[in-house]
């Protein structure tokens, strides 16, 4: 066999990122346009958010066992997933409407009001991609590292802060471009507040990800159950230690947290990039996490004793 | 209407597995997927008072079913009589049920893309017979029943003997229920 526990893999982990970062940049727009008018983030940046999103609703139909099936997911309303799925859809609709305003050579470029309600749907749907992969996790029980409400904040700041990043990096990129699509009347953002505020907000949130998340290990190593307890471990001391502080806390949130505030493009760049690296970790070492499941008596053994890889023995046993 | 049950005794059972094999030769399964694992407890204690257990364990048939609701497809169900079980063509293995369940109970059956379960032998149960395991049980440690039926052998054991649920503190209400010896 494969794996010892059942688990989600790496595709989903990378879903949740994606879909994150996605969600975390069409809030970001949304509420810029809102509060301070068009105009405020690339439009780069407002295509990929969706982009992204989609991305993200790729690789979880790869994750399925039967790929081809996907459409089944929409058809239960009351489970957590269905509500993901039917979301990220709306998310990836209206990122890619609100997106078209911000180019001069369409016709319905100027209509404000309709701009300005596919702003409003891309906070909502935005802010539900960006927090539901923590409520999916949250509501697992039994799986003590996950279970808990803290879980859904964490989710929600990596959202936004990987977002904000985003939106800085497609900037860059978007500045280094822009002379190629200048007869489309694109927009310019290039001298907008939030676009020069945005270091400063990634900085803000990604000192709050550092403390939420020692608090968070901290709270579940002292927590109500001994379950908890052995599943913080881990990432105290464990297998997770190493990339959670090394990887994810200094890499890809304290050393970002300085760059961004440093002046100069190639170092607020850098750190933008390592805060989008932080991210992923993250959720691969949550999402991985999840192997850590109540124990039943004496099934720890069981577990343990189980064979890995005989999987070209077991495909031929099989196929007799 | 009934409420299927099983209570299993592990005061009886010998960990002999033949309630596994059964299970997987009943449900054709491939070598690498297992429905009910026995696992074993121990020994434990100091001689010459050491205790050991053997514990059979399936898929609960919740009444509060983390699986069922979270089901995106609808492929996993509950049966009014409490048995649950998943319809194969609805299920497109994005394994949230697998994750969900706390007992462990659910694999994934990588040929079909596909996750599978213990379901109580339905099939044998609705022409009035007995699950696979607890026909294969010759020490008699797994009974099945009906827990609404006051004169049936479960009843009178979830009543009458100290039968515990597993992970009881999670709240899903499980309908299988154990009874432990001097181990436990």
């Amino acid at each position: 066999m494969a794996q010892k526990h059942e688990t989600w893999g790496w595709m989903l982990a990378v879903d949740f990122f994606f879909a994150g970062m996605g969600g975390g940049m069409l809030v970001i727009a949304g509420l810029s346009d809102l509060f301070l008018g068009v105009g405020m983030t690339s439009v780069l940046g407002n295509l990929l958010g969706p982009c992204f999103v989609g991305l993200g609703a790729c690789l979880l139909v790869l994750e399925l066992g039967r790929p081809f099936q996907s459409w089944r997911v929409f058809m239960n309303p009351k489970a957590i997933l269905t509500f993901g799925a039917w979301n990220m859809l709306f998310a990836i609709g209206s990122g890619f409407i609100y997106t078209s305003f911000g180019i001069g050579a369409l016709p319905w470029s100027n209509s404000i009001p309709v701009r300005e309600f596919f702003a409003v749907t891309n906070v909502i749907f935005g802010m539900i991609v960006a927090t539901y992969p923590g409520v999916l996790l949250a509501r697992h029980k039994s799986r003590p590292f996950w279970t808990g409400t803290g879980i859904m904040g964490l989710f929600l700041i990596s959202s936004l802060v990987t977002g904000g990043a985003a939106h800085m990096i497609s900037q860059y990129v978007y500045g280094a471009i822009s002379s190629i699509v200048s007869s489309w009347g694109i927009v310019d953002a290039s001298s907008s507040a939030v676009l020069r505020g945005l270091p400063f907000f990634v900085a803000g949130l990604l000192a709050l990800q550092l403390i939420l998340w020692i608090g968070y290990v901290w709270i579940k190593h002292s927590g109500s159950t001994k379950r908890e307890t052995i599943a913080a471990e881990r990432w105290i001391s464990g297998n997770y230690a190493m990339p959670f502080k090394g990887g994810f806390l200094l890499l890809g949130t304290f050393l970002p947290l300085v760059l961004v505030l440093i002046p100069g493009d190639l170092m607020k760049g850098l750190g933008a990039l390592l805060v989008i690296l932080g991210g992923l970790i993250m959720r691969l070492l949550v999402v991985y996490s999840g192997q850590d499941r109540t124990w039943l008596p004496g099934e720890q053994k069981y577990r343990s004793r189980l064979p890995l890889g005989h999987e070209a023995f077991l495909k031929a046993w099989n196929s007799k | 209407m009934a409420r299927y049950a099983m209570v299993i005794d592990t005061r009886s059972c010998i960990g002999c597995h033949s309630c596994t094999v059964a299970c997987r030769v009943h449900n054709n399964l491939p070598v690498d997927m297992i429905y009910n694992p026995v696992t074993t407890v121990g020994p434990t204690g100091v001689y010459p008072n050491l205790h050991m257990a053997h514990i059979p364990l399936l898929c609960m048939h919740c009444e509060q079913t983390p699986c069922v609701n979270s089901c995106p497809t609808g492929a996993s169900q509950r049966r009014e009589d409490g048995i649950v079980w998943i319809e194969e063509s609805k299920c497109v293995g994005c394994k949230t049920c697998v994750m969900v369940c706390p007992y462990g109970a659910r694999v994934s059956n990588h040929e079909k893309g596909t996750v599978q379960k213990c379901d109580f032998c339905f099939d044998r149960v609705d022409k009035g017979s007995i699950p696979r395991c607890v026909q294969s049980c010759h020490q008699k440690a797994r009974i099945f029943g009906d827990l609404d039926d006051e004169t049936s052998e479960v009843f009178k054991l979830v009543n009458g003997e100290h039968a515990v649920r597993l992970l009881d503190d999670l709240g899903t209400e499980p309908y299988v229920f154990y009874i432990y010896g001097l181990e436990g």
